[in-house]
């Protein structure tokens, strides 16, 4: 069998110890061994932005790093997000403006958009659009995506 | 039907309503369950080894280093699939073609680049990779053929000779009147041959696979990504040479279909073998470099349209002969059939004919895909119309309003036999006339002070949405019916669940089918659980494609509600000690008399009196539970008109799609938050197929060129135009309560728009535009063109 | 789509990681961001015996530094440290432009300069911005420090001359002009360029330019420099004709593929074009503000 790598990560807030291949994809890692399912993957070529998580606290793409990466970073996934009942106040704005269809591209967004609204940068729509060109979805045609982001991030107001 | 809408239209979360999605939750939370989530203990992984040429015979395979590969625990090859499988079926054939065979593994000859011709499965997906790596094959190319003109030529190689003796499959004529006649006595006739790219629907989700085989008890459970559970169940019994009661098939979330997910691949009969004889499950996911070779293509034809007008421009006849392209071989569902039906659009023609033709060609099996040759043949006729109109000094929009059927004009019976329902097609038209500021533009001219020329291209279609009764589809060989089917149950908790066939892709049918089961019932929407997609769970139904399935489904679940209410209305009226159910209904979470909210019993108490039989009239049986199938009498036509108004650069042919607006009917809206979102994302892959995507294949290797995310241009949040949406909402007298399908019209303007708006731009250059998609490299390359022309005396 | 077996290995300093490529024997590649690595790896188009992770080696390759005229950048900065860093929007701004237009949110947090210029894509905005920079590549070995002109750094489409067992330290820019432009075209947002255009140069007083450099991206097997273009921009000033002269002289440096993204013809067609409308823009309005 292959060597595999110890590794020590946090992971939504809690020390993971695991044992990792060296070839294997991060993703394959959140999904595969720790069961966050929440994280999706799409291409494995960084281009659909499914597997989008946040590695101490940026958002990178997780099919791009390698499990035994990971090693003495903090990762937040999907499934930190909401609180142990309903939805974080972002995850109610894609519901609200029915961002999602299919649901699949959707913790790629929420990573994205996440790390976009601690950033605490000043963002107009054509701003988030361009923020948010690093996830594809094939469902909606992006607008109500755009949508929620703006509201989240920079409250109701109407649309110009 | 629609008197019980106008009754209690007001009901929260009913029809009409903008419910808040029931999908929502758990797919925002990460909870959702698609097919690679599903993760047993002990599973193995397979991987496909596919051929490399686009044609080609296998002389021999060599397993044995890969064999011995620590972790590989099984390989398969093509000449033990063809002994111990059967045939994988198509749902839709082609109506008049002989049937081509073809297992989940080839046989001597591969006919398309990507085709499976061994399976391995491994401890992990990583080390069957490393043994796909270690199977030597030896191959020996044979000539192809890409293009689907040429392999109708004599000298192309013949991809199935057992069966054909050329690559044309078949011939779909339809028609009526004398359009030869008709045509020959026009006073003009514009023509051309128009290109459709290949393109794919490329859902997020890769297809998916996880199949369990309990030998004792027979049992074959296989969670896949798919549209049509039941349907699949199906061709896994057949191909796997099972009883369909040995198989459940289970299908949880879907990352997107589109069409591509429509019955059984290869690869989906292969991980069953590999579980049946492994009694381990075996999980097989897509990757994306696979997924553009082995997963269905969409749209690839060539049509060749004409139409004759007299001099005031009223279209006297209309003719379209297309020959579409299958690839190598058949497809689990069959290639696009819909360009034939609506092709004389929303005109009135009288006399029209038209004729599909079938290609094989070297390339990866077309399928269906959001539209279904509806694009296709409306980019060929509105490009004409635009041509139509400039030829005869008449505005493009006065042409169209001339040819277009009134109001009062449906129902109309177009050439191809379409029975057109309802609806004001040029009411539409004139609301996207009036949105965009047609005259103004107009008056405005072409030129800008920056050297661009404006333009605007008009856009009107039909679309055919569900099907036209069982009947219609046996006569031409499917292998599914037109119905949906749902069972309701009342639960202890004076909840209802409901059961259906239809997996959950992105459409909100569990949403949609709530409301419309909250709406006839009268119990709240939140107490509805929607269960979908498993077939040891749900009644046996056709499955979500086709804009099908609310035009049935909406029937299936008036009816299974209306029986369940009755039937719970009766118990209350029995409890509360009254001669009949007059004056009661179900409000909310319980029974209650009309005018005296204090009688009311809760839902829970009534649910729990029927299902244990204590306290319910002695002529009831007890249980409380519904199943209704239902099947509409016709399809429904959809229809709209769009505009596009581009600013081109003549210089380098870029342009910028300034305006982009939509006047569509689909008619009564369940939910017009779901009804705006599916037009917008289907426009989203509208605009894709009309302005970037296109599967290339090189010409002399017959290879893929552009086989991966990085090379495919699908458009990002960054690349689409406005959009601006508006409707019209005129019910259709054929399913209840009014609807049509809604869920693919958004991908049939984009083309035809953009195409004709870019046209009108360059009208000085006299540029016309016969493909797509509609590139700045193509633009310019038009223009060019058109310089050469008009150089040349 | 999962890479073949590799050894991965994640050296503490620079000397380890010298160390580990020599131990490889030229098999072993430099992992920095991984962002056109690790599909590749998947894709089974490159196939190490090793992998050495410098993500660690921050303090030694992390830093953007100001000394005097130079500016040097470590191998591991990052594209999002460089969009933001005051450092390079004071010395290098057409850098700075430039990091915008490469790739989107993600891959910008965790690709790196040095992996770009390693790399070598023919269509990347980095290398395409380093040689119109003119900067200088800075490599390590076991055997010590060498330091390459970017003009003899690419050498192909994705090759350089890196040797196998040496690591990208770091680039080194000389002075740059703040008068500058970038235009790119691709097929979509994000897109990898059909044809992009960098320009630089400093006008004097009297409107006269020197140091002009125009690099293009896309047209060729590496990014390359339009001398004979640049040459007839130098020490003149622009005017209409002078410019449509020089947009036309770029075309002795381009020699586009034929791909999916746009033929040859029309790159051809559209280089002049664009560097026509690049100068033009560039001699009639002020230094790059950001």
């Amino acid at each position: 069998m292959e060597d595999l790598i110890e590794i020590t990560v946090t992971v939504n807030g809690r020390a993971v110890h695991e044992r990792v291949p060296a070839r294997m994809h991060a993703a394959d890692f959140l999904r595969g061994q720790l069961g966050l399912t929440g994280t999706h993957v799409g291409c494995e070529q960084g281009v659909c932005g499914m597997c989008t998580v946040l590695l101490d606290g940026e958002a990178v793409k997780s099919c791009l790093l390698l499990a035994p990466q990971l090693d003495g970073h903090e990762v937040a996934t999907v499934e930190s997000l909401a609180p142990d009942e309903g939805l974080a106040p972002l995850q109610q704005a894609f519901k609200e403006a029915h961002a999602l269809q299919c649901g699949f591209c959707t913790p790629g967004f929420l990573m994205t958009a996440t790390a976009l609204a601690r950033s605490g940068r000043t963002l107009s729509r054509d701003d988030i659009r361009e923020e948010l060109t690093g996830v594809l979805c094939r469902c909606t045609g992006y607008e109500n995506i755009v949508t929620a982001v703006d509201r989240h991030i920079n409250g109701e107001h109407v649309d110009v | 039907m629609s008197e019980t809408l106008e009754q209690t239209r007001t009901r929260a979360n009913g029809v009409g309503a903008a419910a808040l999605r029931k999908e929502d939750d758990r797919l925002l939370r990460g909870d959702g369950r698609f097919t690679d989530d599903v993760d047993p203990a002990h599973a193995l992984h397979m991987a496909i080894g596919r051929c490399p040429f686009p044609h080609a015979r296998i002389l021999e395979i060599d397993v044995s280093a890969a064999a011995e590969l620590e972790g590989v625990q099984q390989i398969l090859v093509g000449a033990e699939v063809a002994q111990r499988t059967e045939p994988i079926s198509v749902l839709r054939p082609v109506p008049g073609a002989p049937q081509l065979p073809y297992y989940a593994l080839a046989g001597e000859v591969c006919v398309y680049e990507g085709q499976p011709v061994v399976s391995v499965v491994a401890t992990s997906r990583a080390v069957a990779e490393d043994a796909i790596e270690l199977i030597d094959i030896d191959y020996d190319p044979l000539p192809h053929v890409s293009d689907v003109l040429e392999a109708l030529a004599d000298d192309a190689p013949v991809l199935h000779p057992l069966q054909l003796s050329s690559n044309l499959l078949a011939t779909n004529p339809q028609g009526n009147g004398d359009p030869d006649a008709v045509m020959a006595a026009a006073h003009i006739v514009v023509s051309d041959r128009f290109r459709i790219n290949r393109v794919t629907g490329l859902p997020m989700e890769p297809r998916a696979i996880v199949a369990h085989w309990r030998p004792g008890a027979r049992e074959l459970t296989a969670h896949v990504s798919t549209q049509v559970p039941h349907l699949v169940r199906m061709q896994l019994a057949e191909s796997l040479r099972l009883d369909e009661g040995d198989v459940r098939v289970i299908t949880s979330d879907v990352g997107g279909g589109f069409g591509l997910k429509l019955g059984v691949y290869p690869e989906d009969v292969l991980a069953c073998l590999h579980a049946i004889d492994l009694r381990r499950p075996v999980k097989w996911t897509e990757d994306r470099l696979e997924h553009f070779r082995a997963t269905t293509h969409a749209r690839e034809a060539v049509h060749d349209f004409a139409i004759g007008a007299d001099a005031d421009g009223r279209i006297t006849a209309m003719t379209n002969t297309y020959t579409t392209d299958l690839g190598g071989q058949n497809s689990p569902f069959g290639s696009a059939q819909l360009s034939s039906i609506v092709f004389t659009g929303p005109y009135r023609v009288d006399d029209g004919f038209v004729q599909r033709r079938v290609a094989l060609t070297n390339k990866t099996p077309v399928g269906a895909y959001r539209g279904y040759g509806q694009p296709e043949v409306n980019f060929a006729r509105e490009l004409l119309m635009d041509r139509l109109a400039r030829r005869l000094g008449i505005d493009p929009l006065e042409l169209r309003m001339r040819n277009m059927l009134a109001q009062e004009d449906l129902p109309w019976r177009n050439p191809a036999g379409a029975l057109y329902d309802s609806g004001d097609y040029r009411l539409a038209l004139q609301m996207v006339a009036d949105a965009v500021d047609y005259d103004a533009l107009r008056a405005a001219g072409r030129e800008r002070p920056d050297g661009r020329r404006v333009g605007i291209g008009l856009t009107s279609f039909v679309e055919r949405t569900g099907y036209a009764s069982a009947k219609f589809l046996a006569n031409r060989g499917s292998r599914y019916g037109a119905h949906e089917s749902v069972t309701l149950r009342a639960n202890r908790s004076g909840g209802i669940d409901l059961f259906t066939g239809v997996s959950s892709m992105g459409q909100s049918s569990e949403t949609a089918f709530a409301q419309i089961c909250s709406q006839v019932h009268g119990i709240a929407f939140d107490a509805i659980r929607v269960h979908a997609g498993d077939t040891g769970a749900t009644p046996l139904n056709t499955g979500a494609f086709a804009s099908r399935t609310l035009i049935a489904a909406a029937g299936a679940v008036s009816a299974a509600a209306t029986e369940l209410r009755d039937k719970t209305l009766r118990i209350a009226a029995h409890r509360l000690e009254l001669d009949d159910v007059d004056g009661l209904e179900v409000d909310g979470d319980a029974v209650v008399v009309q005018g005296d909210p204090s009688r009311r019993i809760p839902l829970a108490e009534l649910h729990m009196a029927a299902i244990i039989g204590q306290g319910i009239p002695v002529d009831e049986h007890p249980g409380l539970e519904a199943t209704a199938h239902f099947e509409p009498e016709h399809a429904a036509y959809a229809f709209g008109s769009a505009a596009a108004v581009v600013a081109v650069d003549p210089e380098t042919g870029d342009f910028e799609i300034e305006r982009f607006v939509l006047v569509h009917d689909c008619g009564t809206m369940v939910n017009p938050t779901l009804v705006d979102g599916q037009v917008r994302g289907a426009l989203a892959q509208g605009f894709g197929a009309a302005l970037s995507e296109e599967l290339r294949y090189d010409a002399d290797t017959g290879q893929l060129v552009n086989g991966s995310m990085l090379d495919y241009f699908v458009p990002t949040a960054a690349d689409l135009p406005p959009i601006e949406l508006h409707h019209t909402e005129v019910p259709s007298p054929f399913t209840t309560f009014g609807v049509r399908g809604v869920g693919e019209i958004g991908t049939i303007p984009p083309g035809a728009a953009i195409a004709n708006a870019v046209c009108d731009a360059l009208a000085d250059f006299d540029v016309q535009i016969s493909r797509l998609p509609v590139t700045p490299e193509l633009v310019w390359r038009e223009l060019q063109q058109a310089r050469n022309r008009s150089e040349t005396p | 789509m999962k890479p073949a077996p590799l050894q991965y290995v994640r050296p503490a300093s620079v000397a380890e990681a010298v160390d580990a490529l020599e131990e490889h024997g030229g098999m072993a590649r430099v992992l920095a961001g991984g962002q056109s690595l690790v599909p590749m790896l998947g894709m089974r188009l490159m196939r190490p015996s090793a992998l050495v992770d410098i993500n660690d080696l921050g303090a030694e390759l992390g830093k953007i530094d100001g000394r005097g005229e130079e500016t040097v950048i470590g191998a591991l900065v990052r594209y999002s440290a460089l969009e933001t860093s005051p450092v390079i929007a004071e010395r290098l701004p057409l850098l700075q432009e430039v990091v915008r237009h490469i790739g989107d949110r993600q891959v910008r947090n965790r690709g790196t300069i040095g992996g770009a210029v390693a790399q070598s894509d023919p269509t990347g905005e980095m290398p395409l911005v380093c040689l119109t920079l003119g900067a200088r590549v800075v490599a390590r070995s076991v055997r010590g420090e060498r330091t390459i002109p970017i003009e003899e750094f690419f050498e192909g489409s994705y090759a350089n001359a890196l040797e196998p067992e040496e690591l990208l330290v770091g680039l080194r820019f000389p002075l740059a002009p703040v008068h500058c432009r970038f235009f790119e075209r691709g097929r979509k947002h994000n897109d990898f360029a059909l044809l992009s255009i960098a320009v630089a140069g400093s006008p004097d007083a009297d409107g006269r330019w020197s140091g002009v450099r125009i690099g293009l991206g896309g047209v060729n097997d590496t990014p390359v420099l339009a001398e004979a273009a640049a040459a007839r921009l130098e020490g003149r000033t622009w005017d209409t004709a002078t410019i449509a002269e020089a947009a036309e002289l770029a075309l002795e440096a381009a020699d586009p593929p034929d791909d999916v993204r746009a033929s040859a013809e029309y790159r051809n067609h559209l280089l002049p074009i664009q560097l026509r409308r690049v100068l033009t823009d560039l001699a009639g309005a002020e230094p790059w503000k950001t």
